[in-house]
């Protein structure tokens, strides 16, 4: 016992010294480090003290903080006065001007030498006018009168030759009387006295005109990147708040079920129903047949409805009910949907001139998007249809399913599942090298839940059943861990080697040229078939590992992926954002506002979702219970408590948008950041600085309006 | 009649909070259930309408078993089950009416739910509840700007629009006063007797629960500690429940 105090007296100071070693060298690493940080960033007083360098920025500054603003009309006019250079021994030979209402000028005295200081005086002149006084030459090389600074005898050059005329029309220079070759002493010469003068009131300059079109441009810009990215963030946030998808856990079995059909449902729903959707869009286009179809449809659905609840159905009948009730309405969103949109290219066709022709443009064009889209709506909506369907169906029978064959079905579904996964990754890995690496990360998340479930079936289970998680320890949930990272580094360099990953990323080419082959008869691609064969035998192993019975956490799964997907898209700056969309639809407002779209889907998204996660759990418990389904929670429990929240950060992304969309313009993304981007070019720092001064009032009044909106609905 | 067997609890992160409990619930009864804060109370009404998913053990409900039911048939359960909270649990930005009517969801066209129609009936039940818990002029006010007994009372009128056959309120009167938790309770109390409603009631004072229960269940770290009749609860009884420290705190 003693011995061990000894050791710790002992060991105190040893300690210490140690310690105080490392913090030196812990000081002298960061010195080091920092010192190759400065040079790194070409740190250079040198430069800063440059003297020419010092003017330009003077220079430059001083046109940003004089911003051509405000212009007048002006008018020119000149004015002449005689002056002899070199005074004749008599004394000057000139006549005093005669002292009237017209313009005159005194010189005195009224005959200098050259390099000699005369003092002018002018009267009747033009007021609040700029002049100069100039001697005209032939050919136009005229001799201007250096304006003096100060009196004078002490007086000192300028370099200006300009000089103010007061508000009453009077003038006192001194100037200093010009040497040239060509002035001959004694000779009388006529002095010009060309005035630029003020007239009319102050008015908008030109570039404050086009500052302020830019300036409404960009607002709208900003407005409409912000509503077009509201939709999709609000689902993405519902996606991305762990509070509502952690408790979405399902059994295994209907899950997979539902994955499998949902490409069964989307080719379902494309050929069925988008034909149905092109129908309305041509009877839209049609008008009255559209308007009749759509409310024939949609009562005929209500009276339906109406109908099949009158009957008293239990069980299967009851399941057939609510499906076919469920694709009936599915019928008529489409056709519906597309009923509108060709009564907006109808509209647009019939609106082209007038007022309300951006009116009609903007029907036109979200009509013509929905004649695009109506086969794709059409195939998502199948596709939801049948899968829920297929799950909610699955979920009876299969909760009864036992051991061992859950495993059996499970490495089926698991099979299909993991074969559509990696067939749909390897597919868009066609397209370029790095999206060619998602196919194996995917191969990576399902290895390491094989190896995450093989491990647990040798070491932790105990009489064929799973031990409750109380007795996890910490040790095991770390070789849990550690077990699930090694089967998906595995799994990974498996997938990698079999989809031949490392050469499309030397080579730095997609492996889509890879050939068709023939497999069972029927002209498979290679790369697709392997890619989906290695995702069946993960999936299909991983799936008779933990049997249809399993808890599947499917809330979490959403939540991840959706997160991911937020999480790249914010890490992905506007401005290459902005960039690929300049490519895509070339300069303009339009490739801001697609780049500004996609980058406040993402912020958006983030600041939704983390809004549902701080709400109150307390009504959604209470919505639950009375037996409302999830769309109903979320209506009735979580909206209302959302709504001011979402308003307010909605506002402050429009604020925040307003001066992206200043960077956004640089790389031609329209706007006054487009403008600004010209202006600097041209070297037009008076013109610049308006740009610069309208951004900072914008911002500051919508940064203004927008926390004191917050503030109030908060 | 509720049968609840060997019902066990065990959280995500190990703590055990149900551990074999079992007993039976007939129809129509006022059952009290009793204990310290954290003895389980709460989950064991949850997973009686499975807000929470027990670990292991039964739940029948008049044939029907509530523990495997698909989530549909979950939700056909639920809306014959009705709940109210010690937070009340009101979206409280919106009015009276709407959080009573949402009591209604179980039942209507979602597609119109969606939209906040709800059929002239369902108004008028809405507003008849609402009257029945005598907070029918409050009806268009925001809920948050109700006092705590009346705000329970809208929770308790949002339940009675499903209808129910069972009631589970999980400590209805805890953050209420001495008085309110009276008025309230005689509310709890008028289903039971006028309207047949099975009651699940979990509460702190054993003298509310004296007051108003057929028959009182004793918690006790996730286990059954007393299940009788109130009268049955003695000094020592009542040690064993609360612990050796406890002194009775009268509510009266």
């Amino acid at each position: 016992m003693s011995g061990k105090t000894n050791n710790k007296d002992n060991a105190q100071p040893a300690r210490s010294a140690l310690r105080t070693v490392l913090i030196v060298l812990a000081v002298v690493v960061g010195v080091v480090v920092y010192a190759y940080g400065w040079n790194t960033t070409d740190i250079s007083l040198d430069e800063i003290q440059d003297q020419t360098r010092k003017e330009s920025v003077r220079r430059a500054l001083r046109e940003l903080l004089s911003p051509d603003i405000f212009d007048r009309d002006r008018d020119e006019a000149s004015f002449y006065a005689q002056f002899q250079v070199g005074c004749p021994e008599a004394g000057a030979t000139i006549e005093q001007p005669e002292q009237g209402d017209d313009a005159y000028v005194v010189f005195s005295p009224s005959c200098a030498d050259q390099d000699e200081i005369v003092t002018v005086e002018g009267y009747n002149f033009p007021d609040n006018a700029i002049a100069m006084l100039r001697l005209p030459r032939e050919g136009g090389n005229n001799i201007p009168f250096k304006v003096m600074l100060g009196s004078s005898e002490d007086a000192k050059a300028s370099n200006e030759n300009i000089f103010d005329v007061d508000n009453s029309g009077y003038f006192k220079v001194h100037v200093k009387v010009p040497r040239h070759r060509d002035l001959e002493d004694g000779e009388i010469y006529e002095v010009e006295i060309p005035t630029i003068s003020p007239t009319g009131l102050p008015r908008f300059s030109n570039t404050t005109d086009t500052v302020i079109e830019k300036m409404i441009e960009t607002i709208f810009l900003a407005l409409m990147a912000t509503t077009l990215a509201i939709p999709v963030a609000v689902a993405l946030s519902f996606f991305s708040a762990r509070n509502l998808m952690r408790q979405m856990r399902m059994p295994l079995g209907p899950v997979l079920v539902g994955f499998v059909l949902l490409p069964v449902g989307g080719a379902v729903g494309y050929l069925l129903l988008g034909p149905l959707g092109e129908l309305g869009i041509d009877w839209g286009e049609d008008v009255v047949p559209g308007i009749i179809g759509a409310i024939v449809a949609i009562g005929a659905y209500t009276l339906i409805t109406r109908l099949a609840a009158r009957l008293e159905l239990d069980g299967l009948a009851n399941r057939a009910r609510g499906v076919v009730l469920n694709f009936l309405l599915l019928a008529v969103i489409v056709f519906t949907l597309g009923v509108l949109g060709g009564i907006g290219i109808w509209i647009s066709d019939r609106l082209e001139k007038g007022l309300l022709q951006d009116l009609g443009e903007f029907v036109g064009t979200v009509g013509t998007l929905i004649d695009l889209m109506i086969a794709v709506l059409a195939a998502v909506g199948g596709a939801f249809w049948l899968s829920s369907l297929g799950s909610n169906l699955a979920a009876a029978p299969l909760r009864y399913v036992q051991e061992p064959l859950s495993n059996v079905l499970g490495g089926v579904l698991g099979f299909l599942s993991g074969a559509i996964l990696l067939y749909v990754t390897a597919l868009i890995g066609t397209q370029a090298v790095l999206l060619g690496l998602l196919s194996a990360v995917v191969a990576a998340v399902l290895g390491g839940q094989c190896a995450g479930l093989v491990y647990e079936r040798l070491f932790m289970m105990e009489n064929g059943k799973r031990q409750p998680r109380r007795d996890d320890t910490g040790t095991e949930q770390a070789v849990r861990s550690a077990v699930f990272v090694i089967g998906a580094v595995l799994a990974f360099l498996l997938a990698a080697y079999v989809l031949d990953l490392l050469r499309a990323i030397v080579d730095e080419r997609p492996p889509s040229k890879r050939e068709w082959d023939l497999i069972l008869g029927v002209n498979v691609r290679i790369y697709l078939a392997q890619a989906a064969l290695l995702g069946g035998v993960f999936g299909g192993l991983a799936g008779a590992l933990s049997g249809t019975s399993v808890t599947f956490p499917l809330g979490m799964a959403v939540y991840n992926t959706s997160r991911t997907i937020l999480n790249s898209l914010r890490a992905i700056e506007p401005l290459i954002m902005g960039i690929v969309f300049v490519i895509w639809v070339g300069v303009g407002p339009f490739a801001g506002v697609l780049a500004l779209t996609l980058h406040s889907i993402a912020a958006l998204g983030k600041l939704y979702s983390e809004q549902v996660e701080n709400i109150d759990a307390g009504p959604i418990e209470a919505v639950q219970a009375t037996g409302a389904n999830r769309l109903q929670m979320i209506v009735y429990g979580v909206v209302p408590q959302i709504v001011p929240p979402y308003i307010a950060f909605t506002m402050y992304r429009w604020d925040i948008n307003v001066r992206m969309s200043t960077i956004i313009g640089f790389v031609g993304g329209g706007g006054i950041g487009f403008l600004l981007q010209q202006q600097i070019n041209l070297l037009r720092y008076d013109q610049a600085g308006v740009a610069v001064l309208a951004i900072a009032i914008v911002v500051s009044v919508l940064d203004y309006a927008s926390a004191a909106i917050r503030e109030r609905i908060v | 009649m509720l049968k609840i067997e060997h019902l066990t609890k065990v959280y995500d992160n190990g703590v055990v909070a149900l551990q074999d409990v079992s007993f039976e619930v007939p129809t129509g009864q006022f059952l009290v259930i009793i204990g310290l804060s954290g003895s389980g109370k709460s989950t064991l009404l949850r997973c009686i309408n499975r807000l929470i998913n027990p670990t292991d053990g039964r739940i029948e409900w008049n044939g029907i078993d509530i523990t495997n039911a698909t989530d549909e048939e979950l939700r056909l359960i639920r809306r014959r089950i009705g709940m109210i909270f010690q937070h009340f649990n009101l979206v409280r930005r919106s009015p009276v009416i709407t959080n009573v009517l949402a009591g209604r969801l179980g039942y209507t066209n979602p597609m119109w739910s969606l939209v906040n129609y709800f059929s002239h009936a369902d108004r008028q039940m809405a507003l008849e509840k609402l009257a029945r818990v005598g907070i029918r002029e409050k009806a268009y006010n925001r809920a948050d700007e109700l006092s705590g007994g009346q705000q329970q009372r809208v929770g308790i009128a949002r339940a009675l629009m499903q209808e129910p056959e069972l009631m589970l309120a999980d400590e209805p009167v805890a953050s209420l006063d001495p008085a309110t938790s009276h008025s309230v309770m005689k509310y709890l109390e008028s289903l039971n007797r006028d309207d047949g409603i099975t009651i699940l009631c979990s509460l702190h004072f054993l003298s509310l629960a004296r007051a108003y229960a057929d028959r009182i269940i004793a918690l006790k770290d996730g286990r059954i500690e007393f299940d009788g009749l109130p009268e049955k609860i003695d000094d020592q009884r009542f040690r064993d429940i609360y612990g050796e420290d406890a002194v009775r705190v009268e509510i009266s």
